[in-house]
Formats: C-alpha cells, structure tokens, sequence
C-alpha cells in the first residue's frame, strides 16, 4: 500500500466513522505524513517548500507546513498523480478574461467522504439517521455545472438526504422563480425542509418576492445554507443584513441560517455553529481533519484570539493536491472556531485604482 | 462636519444649498474663480498652514507614511496653482463661444473615494466654478483633505466657503445617502460596483458624473533599456509606484519593456536598485489587512510559478514586489507596491496586452520611446488613456487633464444656446 493510500484509508475511517472527534495528535501525524508525500509527489510544492527551508526533516508542526496560495491552483497543476489519473476537476468561477483555479482529483471518494459529515452536523444535525427532508437548491445542478465543487456537494447531498420535491432551481444562470415557489409552497407542508444555494441567488430569490410584495412563512424546521461572496456583483451584502432580510421575507429566524465557507481549492467546507449549538455564539466550526489558523499577511506568524488577519487552511482531506492553503480571506479566531471576515457593503476601497484581479473578474 | 451626519442633517444641508445657489450665481464667475485660486494656492505653499495640516493629519487618517504624504502632495499640489484654474476656466467655459452658455446645477452632491487626496480638490472646486453649491461626503480614508480644503476657502471667501458643506455618514448608510443622491447633480468615485449602484438610485433627469476605479501602466522603449536613460527611468517609475502607495488611478502596475522578448536582467537588477531606494526615502505606509492578504497571496503565487519552472523571476523586498513575467498578457496587481514587468516584443504586442482594460486604462508613463512615440500615443489614448506623459510625472497630472477623458468643469456644467 503507498503512503498516500495509507493516509486516506485512516482518514475514511476518521471520517466515516468519529467524523466529531478531534484528536490532535491523529492530525498532527497525518498531517506530516501527507506533508512528507506531497513534499515528494507534487513536485512545484516541493520545490516552493525547499526554497522556503521547508522539508519533512526539518517541519516539525503542521503549523510550519507551508502553504499555497490560492491563486496558484489557476498558475499550474497542483497534483500528486500522473495527469492521465484524473477522474475528475473542479473550477473556480470567473470571467472569460480571467484565469480560473482548477482542483484535480484522482477519486473522489475522499472529497465525499470529508462533505457528508461536515453538511449533516452543520446543516441538519436534527436529522436521525437516514431520515430525508425536501432539499431546494439555488444552484445549477451538478449536470448543468459539472466542474462545480458547490453543485457537486448539492448533488452528493441530494441524493443521500433529499426527499420529494428536492432539486435545483438555477438554470442557464437564471433563478427559476416559478418552479422554486411551487416546491417551497409544497415543500412546506413537510415538517423540515432546507433551502440552500450561493449567496447572490437568495439576494436574486428576495428581489423577486421583495418587488411581488410576497412573504413566505416557512415551517419551523426549515433551514436556509447560503455560501460565497458577492465578488464583481452589482450588489453585495453583508451576511447579518442578508440573514435579516431572509427571516424577513422567508419567516426562517437568523439562528437558523447557516453560512457555509468553502472554496473550489479545498475537499473540506465550514459551517456556521448556529444550528449544531444553538446556544453559542456563531462561528464557523472546522471539521476535525482540518485546521484554521488566521495568520498576519505581512509575517506569515499566527495572530492572537480576536485579531484580524488572514485565513490560513490545513486540509486532510486534500490528499491529492497541497493541504495547506493560504487565502486572501480576512478573519478572526473565535473560541474553538473562527470568523469570515466578509467586505462591508459599498465599502471604499482605499484608493481610486483597481485591483486587476478584480477588475478582470477573477 | 459632526462625525456622523443623519439622514435629516444631509437633507437640511441640501436644502440650504440649494437655498444659497441663487445668490452664488449672481456673483461674477471670475470672483468665485479668484477666490478658489487663492484657496487653492494657500494648499500649494509649501510650508503655509493649510500644507502643513495635510502633513500633519494624512499620515494617521490614510496610512501612508509621512515622507510619501510630503513627496506626493509636494508634486500632485504644484500644478494646482491660480494660474492654472484661471486657464482650465479659459479653456473648458471662456471658449464656448457667446451664444453658449454654462451654468452650474441648483447644487451639486460629491461622493469623494479612496484616500488619494488630491482628487477631492478639482471635484469641489468644480461645481462652485460654475456657480453650484456643493455638499461633499468625504472617504472614510481621508476626513481630511476636503476639510482643509473648505477651511482655506473659508479664509479667503467666507460667503463661496458657505456654499460648500462636508456630511459624513457610513456608506451603508443608505437613507442618509438617499437623501445626498437628491442633488440635481452627483459625482461619484469608486468601484464600478459603486458607480451601478449609486446609478440604479438616480432619476433620469439627474446628472451623473461618474469616476469609477482605474488603473495605469508604465511603457519603457528602446531609448531608455541601459545606462543612465535605464536608471534615470527605473528612478522615475520608482517614484509613481511608491507615491499613494500604488493606490490611485494614476499609479502603473504594469511596466512593459518594448522590443524584448525577455525582461532583461540587467534591467531587472535596476529596477530594484530603484525601487529599493524609493522605499528607503517614501517608506510604504500601513496596509489594510485585506491588501496586505491579497499581496502576500499575489506574492507567493509568483514565487511559486518561479520555483515551478515557469520564466518568472521575483525580486520580494519589504517595501515592494517586482515580478518580471515571461509574456506580455497584462496580469492581476494587488497594488501596494507590487509592479509586473513584461516584454512586449513590439508596439502590436503592447496594444494587445493592454486592449483587455480597456475603458479601466487612466495613463500610460512614458520613457525611451523613440520612433514609436508618435505612433503610439494615439493608439493608447483610443484604448482609453486620458493621459500620456513621461514616467516621474504620474502623480503630477495638470489642474485640467481629461479625467476619464472626459473636462473637468463641461460634465458639471448645464450648457444652453441662446439662438437669436
């Protein structure tokens, strides 16, 4: 058996079988064991980590693995395995201009593996085992956007969790308002029910009820998912006045929303606490394969609780590709878990010039 | 300005100006014009009160350093003389013929951006050239600059000075800035996201004057890749990148070296020299934490694609980030004194390279172009550069350059023919 298939097999078992258990001297060893793989089998990585003086001989925390910036998943190939191996790719969305990350698997066993438990303690932790409820999605189905890791975890999630009438309400880029309406009205009369899609379609879906004069008054056990930012959209929100507007018109209370934080570089997804401990503070919890650390930008060195800086990402579950990410998001330390720092709506930006990323659409 | 302007005080501040408009018009344009000359040149004097304020309060309120806020106001203010209001006047309203005139709107609203300071001053001075009052809501990165601004005319003329009001509010404050979009006429900086969506609020009828988010970009030619031409430009381009800290519209991102297929690495090593020394005299100043992220990201990347084998070479300094890149395709920049240097093997290859901004493009700094000068000038100015112009001279663009390659007095104005 090779290193890496050593690694996923404990990991499938972690997570298929204690996915609530955290062991840090379990991750400690599985992450440098995955560090020493990936050090060898990815070459770029290996040679970013050399130039840094990092190798497995002389990392000795997962904290000192280095990591990869997000934007280099659109730069080149971050892949452990000959390119005649992949099975399957994810994409990050983005203009025809701009260059778009791309994630390779070689299976996707481990991906699902890592989403399931994450989705079900984070979005339906009331849910006994086996038990369905009508899922309505606002997003493209995982056929209509195959490269797309958020239609593919709906599509996993609707398979082993939804009940009729479940599906996607987003088609050719369009909200179908109509049909989402009828399964809401229908969807209703079970007693749970999710409704969960990006961020920007719940805006599109409020819109629509917001110019009809329309409220809905969803059953006590619904629950809403909203994910991703408003990145190059006409219209941004801050989470807390998108979660006041989605109990104002969709009658689910803010403690039942969840905001997911996720991205296409990753296998593993964070999910707001409100539902899983109601009575504590919201923040995003990490799965126990995984680990966040928010560190300053300038100096790479962790922040202290409640300081601003940005999110750094160790994932078990990339065993294909880096575990360790590093993003240009902003947050906070929060408890056992951590803040997303999300832009204020028509927040300045300090000077008259423009990003380029944004300014091309990446 | 109270800290925190309500809905109610934005509306009450309207309604005085528009109150105060007939009176403002009934005075001689040419004694607003002198009143803001003055204004404006008591900022300019190097050492006067008012420039020492500025000196004094932008470094804490913008977080650039303190020598970036003396070298930049130093160059940006100098074009900004009495002299040249009186000949942007000339220019833009003297010359419209008898028969047409212009006028300013019963008031006009200016949502000021970013923490560049010096555009705020052209953007108040404006509409009380033609006589429209004017309510400003400054950037919350720069509380400053307007103040001083207003202050200053206030010496000079307090009856003008009264038809110039500051409100301050958040931005998501969304009824206090309702009721600032009520103006007649409303000047807009920002991202283009901002631009839609102060646009969607607005009444057909009303005038918009929109300056959404641009971006600059350095050429050197032939003339200007070895000896003393070479390091007199890394010196000069230097210079643009580290003033406002790579933040304003008018600072290059990009530099491409004409006629190589290869960044140089001689030219390189100059750069950094250059680029060193800059932030050795105008240290950069404080990042935001959303900057910073996104440079060290953009950073790393490079360094990455470097070490992947990719012909990208990084030169990571703690003040700036070079990276020379292998083709001429413009790339991202998370600005903050991060420059890409690309070849560009001919004029064709750089207009291809730059067609993509397109309408985002503000100017093109100049060094060594030689021959292709005149041809490509034009060319830059069709793709949308408002400005052409030796590099070092960036950041001091004139009183009357064609921001957005639109005037700067004809946008605010209401233009009528009086036909016999």
């Amino acid at each position: 058996m090779t290193e890496r298939a050593a690694i996923e097999r404990e990991l499938l078992a972690w997570m298929q079988g204690e996915p609530e258990r955290r062991d840090d001297a379990r991750f400690e060893r599985l992450a440098l064991a995955l560090f020493a793989f990936q050090f060898e089998a990815n070459a770029p990585y290996g040679r970013f980590c050399a130039a840094r003086g990092a190798t497995p001989a002389s990392v000795r925390s997962w904290r000192d693995i280095p990591a990869v910036p997000t934007g280099a998943f659109k730069e080149l190939p971050l892949r452990c395995f000959p390119a005649e191996r992949r099975v399957h790719v994810f994409r990050t969305s983005g203009t025809s201009l701009a260059r778009r990350g791309e994630l390779e698997l070689d299976t996707l066993a481990l991906y699902e593996a890592s989403l399931v438990p994450s989705f079900e303690s984070g979005v339906l932790p009331d849910l006994g085992a086996g038990e369905r409820l009508p899922m309505l999605v606002l997003a493209p189905s995982p056929a209509e956007a195959p490269d797309s890791s958020l239609s593919h975890m709906f599509g996993v999630m609707l398979e082993r969790r939804g009940a009729a009438p479940s599906g996607c309400f987003v088609r050719e880029g369009r909200l179908e308002l109509e049909p989402l309406l009828a399964g809401l009205a229908d969807a209703a009369r079970a007693e749970k029910l999710l409704l969960c899609g990006t961020a920007f379609a719940f805006v599109h879906l409020l819109e629509a009820l917001e110019a009809r004069g329309q409220r809905l008054s969803l059953p006590a056990g619904a629950r809403l998912m909203e994910t991703g930012g408003f990145k190059g959209k006409a219209r941004a929100l801050p989470r807390e006045r998108l979660h006041a507007w989605l109990q104002e018109r969709l009658g689910v209370p803010e403690a039942r929303c969840v905001n997911q934080y996720g991205m296409t570089e990753l296998a593993s997804q964070f999910y707001d606490s409100v539902l899983r401990e109601p009575r504590a503070p919201r923040r995003k919890l990490a799965p126990a394969w995984t680990r966040v650390l928010i560190v300053d930008p300038e100096t790479g060195k962790e922040v202290r609780e409640g300081e601003v800086g940005a999110v750094r990402i160790f994932d078990l579950a990339n065993t294909g590709s880096v575990l360790a990410i590093a993003t240009a998001d902003l947050g906070r330390r929060s408890g056992d878990g951590f803040e997303v720092l999300g832009r204020e709506e028509g927040a300045e930006a300090r000077g008259c010039s423009i990003a380029a990323d944004e300014l091309l659409g990446g | 300005m109270a800290e925190r302007s309500s809905p109610a005080e934005v509306r009450d501040a309207l309604a005085r100006l528009v109150a105060a408009g007939p009176a403002l018009r009934s005075r001689p344009r040419h004694e607003r014009v002198r009143a803001l000359g003055r204004a404006l040149e008591r900022l300019r004097a190097a050492g006067s009160a008012e420039r020492r304020r500025l000196e004094r309060e932008l470094p804490d309120a913008t977080g650039f350093s303190a020598a970036t806020v003396r070298e930049g106001l130093a160059r940006a203010l100098e074009p900004f003389s009495a002299a040249a209001l009186d000949a942007l006047v000339e220019r833009e309203l003297e010359t419209l013929g008898k028969r047409r005139v212009a006028g300013g709107f019963e008031a006009t609203a200016v949502l000021l951006g970013g923490g560049v300071p010096t555009p705020a001053l052209p953007a108040l001075a404006g509409p009380l050239v033609l006589g429209s009052p004017v309510l400003a809501r400054p950037s919350s990165h720069d509380p400053v600059t307007a103040r001083v601004f207003a202050a200053a005319l206030a010496a000079e003329d307090p009856a003008l000075a009264a038809c110039l009001e500051l409100v301050s509010f958040p931005s998501d404050d969304a009824a206090a800035l309702g009721e600032l979009l009520a103006a007649p006429c409303v000047v807009a900086f920002g991202s283009d996201e901002t631009m839609a969506a102060v646009a969607a609020r607005l009444a057909p009828a009303q005038r918009f004057v929109r300056h959404g988010h641009r971006l600059s970009v350095a050429v050197l030619g032939e003339g200007a890749l070895e000896g003393p031409a070479l390091a007199d430009a890394a010196a000069a381009l230097a210079l643009d990148v580290a003033l406002w800290d790579q933040q304003g519209c008018l600072s290059p991102v990009a530099l491409y070296v004409l006629g190589v297929a290869r960044v140089p690495d001689a030219l390189l090593a100059t750069l950094d020299a250059a680029f060193a020394d800059a932030g050795a005299r105008w240290p950069r100043g404080r990042a935001l934490p959303e900057a910073a992220a996104r440079l060290a990201v953009e950073r790393d990347t490079a360094e990455l694609r470097a070490v992947a084998g990719a012909d990208v070479r990084v030169a990571a300094r703690r003040h700036f980030t070079l990276v020379a890149e292998p083709d001429a395709p413009f790339r991202g920049s998370p600005l903050g004194r991060f420059l890409r240097v690309h070849p560009a093997a001919d004029p064709e290859a750089l207009l291809a390279a730059l067609a993509p901004l397109g309408p985002h493009l503000a100017a093109v700094g100049v060094a060594g172009l030689g021959a292709h000068a005149a041809r490509l000038a034009p060319e830059l100015a069709a793709l949308g550069a408002a400005r052409v112009c030796p590099l070092g001279a960036l950041q001091a663009p004139p009183l009357d350059w064609c921001h957005d390659q639109v005037g700067v007095l004809l946008p605010l104005a209401r233009l009528s023919d009086l036909e016999e």
